[in-house]
């Protein structure tokens, strides 16, 4: 009687175990799950938090406002100037990436964007907001 | 003292103001004659030149918008065809 009762504690003792064992299994695979699902700074090169597809998306349309040759290499730290921009031409290129991304940027924030970087950062931020 | 940040303000204001035409025809130009208009005065060093140049694009920007107003009330009924996406 007392060693079935003893081996009657000892079976509820184990699921419990097992199941905070489970449990500390689940919560493990979930947030390795949560991490490897957001493809964060490590697979970029280049430390920006913008997504590539915006960054090329940007340099599409920098490309075009510009009228840079294919062979002209536009990457995320390229700086608007460094292409032959002046301030009037950056104005233009922040109008086409508005229209491009169907945004509303604000005076001061367009103000200060100097390369494509930036840009491609302050557009997610408004369409993360706008969504 | 007109300094730079206004004049860049003021050529974002209007490029903004002009995209609103319904009309396409205007729109385009409304773009083309801000952005060539800037460029023209862009290696201004008068003052007293650039001061008169910001405070004519000022003058412009209420046209624009008050023009836009009116042109709104009755937008065309059919695109243009240089609006149209190639098929």
């Amino acid at each position: 009687m007392a060693s079935m009762a003893a081996a009657s504690t000892s079976l509820q003792a184990r699921p419990r175990q097992m199941v905070t064992a489970v449990k500390c299994f689940c919560q493990g695979s979930r947030s390795n799950l949560s991490f490897t699902l957001r493809p964060l700074p490590t697979r970029l090169s280049v430390s920006c938090a913008a997504k590539p597809e915006t960054v090329d998306k940007v340099c599409e349309v920098v490309k075009k406002q510009l009228s840079l040759k294919e062979g002209d290499q536009v990457t995320a730290a390229t700086k608007f100037a460094e292409l032959g921009a002046d301030s009037l031409d950056t104005v233009e290129i922040v109008m086409g990436l508005e229209e491009a991304f169907d945004i509303e940027m604000e005076e001061d924030k367009a103000q200060a964007i100097e390369t494509v970087e930036e840009a491609a950062e302050l557009i997610e931020e408004i369409l993360k907001a706008k969504a | 003292m007109v300094d730079k940040s206004q004049v860049i303000g003021l050529c974002r204001s209007l490029l903004r103001a002009g995209r609103q035409y319904p009309d396409y025809n205007i729109r385009e130009y409304a773009k083309r004659r801000t952005l060539d208009g800037f460029r023209m005065n862009k290696n201004l060093t008068d003052h007293s030149k650039v001061e008169e140049a910001y405070a004519e694009g000022k003058k412009q920007l209420e046209i624009v918008e008050r023009v836009v107003k009116v042109y709104s009330a009755y937008p065309p009924k059919t695109k243009n065809i240089m609006e149209l996406k190639l098929q």
